[in-house]
């Protein structure tokens, strides 16, 4: 009985210094995320231009949104960002990865690995402008196309050209960083199912298939998700190559909540639209888990 | 011998095409630090232009605010890394070890933040700060940076210290602060290597928030300096080029330095997120 009293005390101890470990972060993250999250959603219903308080005003900031042109482009761009943007991080990472761990096993693939990374460790600003001269009607990109004869073409004016631009430079920045992760992955693969797929005189292209894809299936969840969250949020490269043009056609939800709150001071309706992106994401990352779940039941 | 060199083959196209994409990965960094040696009003520049005087360095870092802004990184990163990695050994260790009624729930809410978008946070982290009274300053950059990505690794490696080693300590009449400081921290240091490096390139990186909470000059971080640097009608390219060299080069030497600890702590934290 007494035994029982002292373990439950020093239960009741240990679960208070518990708390107070936890504490920082729980206030950290209850503030900034938690509650942050709660405000927006309260804002959206309001108008608030942070001069006067904020006026309740219903759901006319969701109206005002689905009425707006540039909402629909930034929305449709976002979506397209991450329709283009994924699938090639994603299959570049994961094939380079498979070929160097397959193939290139050596100091030379160490290298190339090292080397690829570096894109994903510079500022995405810094990057932004490197690349804006390289596509400059008068770049090096233009001039090198001019050697094999070609007029060049008007990179960062043309609309279509100007998404293919920011989205070259999203492939650029993360895949090196995804094959890192899909490396280390495959590496952790057992090299006993490789050997006795070699013994059964099974093709690289087919243990690659049989194997390694369906080995690293939860790295590929975690690269898609990673993929998926970093594009939705597209803003640094947009904001300092193209400012969302030319016209909307590289404007992202993103650039349109920073513009609308803190350059028009409309923090309501970009409280709105931050509401959508977040359902955007929400249902995105729904899809997933679903298509994810159903793969791993049919297997 | 047929399949022998079509083999060959195969791996040698394929070698050749890894090799020209890590070509292309790295030229428009070669391309900005070459530029960034010159004095050019074009995105041209002939190879005997390129002079070592780091004129360019010289000049942007003594103008524009430039080098105050390198120093107000250095301080926001430096106490960023050590906030991050104190908040998130913390929360790891209590709630791997330590009997907290509803942790659990409290963890998955932490993992769920993780999939908000930034801009979702933003107006409201705006807002509150302000009514702070903290836009402009120092810890309005730092203590956000804590987040729930650094929890979770940490937790992750904490799993690998053993309970048995913990109640010893305990048994002994240890301290909380002892057994914490003492012997747990030690044991997850590759962990606490990993986070540190983690939040220095990402809070040396980091710009939307910076940028909006941030309205003094004298505040700005090097990334939202270089970023006006480039929007300001400079027609020096190689001016811009030094600007953005100078928040290259930092992280890059450090990756130069600790590739192994960068690379195992992303191969880790993906593995076994």
């Amino acid at each position: 009985m007494a035994a029982a009293k002292k373990t439950s005390r020093r239960t009741k101890r240990q679960a208070f210094y518990g708390m107070i470990y936890i504490l920082p972060a729980f206030l950290v993250i209850m503030t900034f995320c938690v509650l942050a999250i709660f405000m927006t959603i309260y804002f959206s219903f309001t108008d608030y231009n942070m001069i006067s308080p904020p006026k309740f005003a219903g759901l006319k900031n969701y109206f005002v949104a689905f009425n707006n042109k540039t909402f629909y482009a930034a929305l449709i761009n976002t979506v397209k960002y991450v329709i283009v943007t994924v699938p090639a991080q994603v299959l570049l990472s994961l094939g380079i990865a498979a070929f160097i761990a397959e193939k290139l096993r050596n100091k030379y693939g160490g290298f190339l690995r090292s080397a690829m990374f570096i894109p994903q460790i510079v500022s995405a600003v810094a990057a932004a402008s490197v690349w804006k001269l390289i596509f400059r009607t008068d770049g090096i990109l233009n001039s090198i196309m001019g050697t094999f004869g070609s007029k060049g073409l008007n990179w960062l004016g043309d609309k279509q050209l100007a998404f293919l631009c920011v989205s070259i430079v999203l492939i650029w920045k993360s895949v090196g960083y995804f094959l890192v992760i899909y490396y280390a992955g495959i590496m952790g693969v057992s090299k006993e199912l490789y050997e006795a797929a070699i013994v059964d005189g099974a093709t690289s292209m087919k243990r690659f298939w049989y194997i390694t894809i369906p080995s690293v299936k939860p790295i590929t969840y975690m690269v898609i998700t990673f993929s998926v969250i970093g594009s939705f949020q597209t803003f640094d490269v947009v904001y300092q190559m193209t400012a969302g043009g030319p016209g909307t056609s590289t404007m992202t939800l993103a650039y349109l909540i920073y513009q609308y709150a803190f350059s028009n001071h409309k923090m309501g309706f970009a409280s709105a639209l931050a509401v959508i992106l977040l359902v955007f994401a929400l249902l995105i990352h729904l899809v997933q888990d679903v298509f994810f779940k159903e793969k791993k039941e049919a297997r | 011998m047929k399949t022998q060199n079509k083999f060959k083959i195969s791996v040698t196209l394929g070698t050749v095409l890894v090799t020209f994409f890590t070509v292309l990965c790295i030229i428009p960094l070669i391309y900005m630090l070459l530029l960034s040696l010159t004095q050019s009003d074009s995105p041209f520049f002939r190879l005997k232009d390129i002079a070592f005087d780091f004129l360019n360095y010289r000049n942007v870092l003594f103008r524009n605010e430039y080098g105050r802004a390198v120093i107000n990184s250095v301080i926001v990163v430096v106490f960023s890394c050590i906030w991050t990695v104190l908040v998130c050994s913390m929360a790891g260790y209590g709630f791997e070890k330590k009997p907290v009624p509803g942790k659990e729930i409290i963890y998955k809410i932490f993992i769920a933040t993780m999939m908000i978008p930034g801009q979702v946070t933003i107006i409201p982290l705006f807002i509150i700060m302000r009514q702070l009274n903290w836009l402009n300053s120092y810890q309005a950059l730092i203590i956000p940076m804590a987040g729930a990505f650094g929890v979770m690794m940490m937790r992750s490696f904490m799993k690998s210290v053993p309970d048995v080693l913990i109640e010893a300590a305990q048994i002994d009449g240890c301290s909380e602060l002892y057994i914490f400081t003492r012997i747990v921290m030690p044991l997850v240091k590759p962990a606490t290597v990993s986070l540190t490096i983690f939040t220095f390139v990402s809070t040396w990186n980091a710009f939307l928030w910076p940028l909006v909470s941030t309205t003094k000059s004298s505040m700005y971080t090097l990334i939202v300096a270089m970023s006006l640097l480039d929007t300001k009608l400079e027609t020096n390219y190689g001016l811009i080029m030094a600007g953005a060299s100078i928040t290259f080069i930092v992280p890059f030497v450090l990756y130069c330095i600790l590739q192994k600890q960068f690379v195992e702590g992303i191969a880790l934290g993906g593995v076994k997120g």
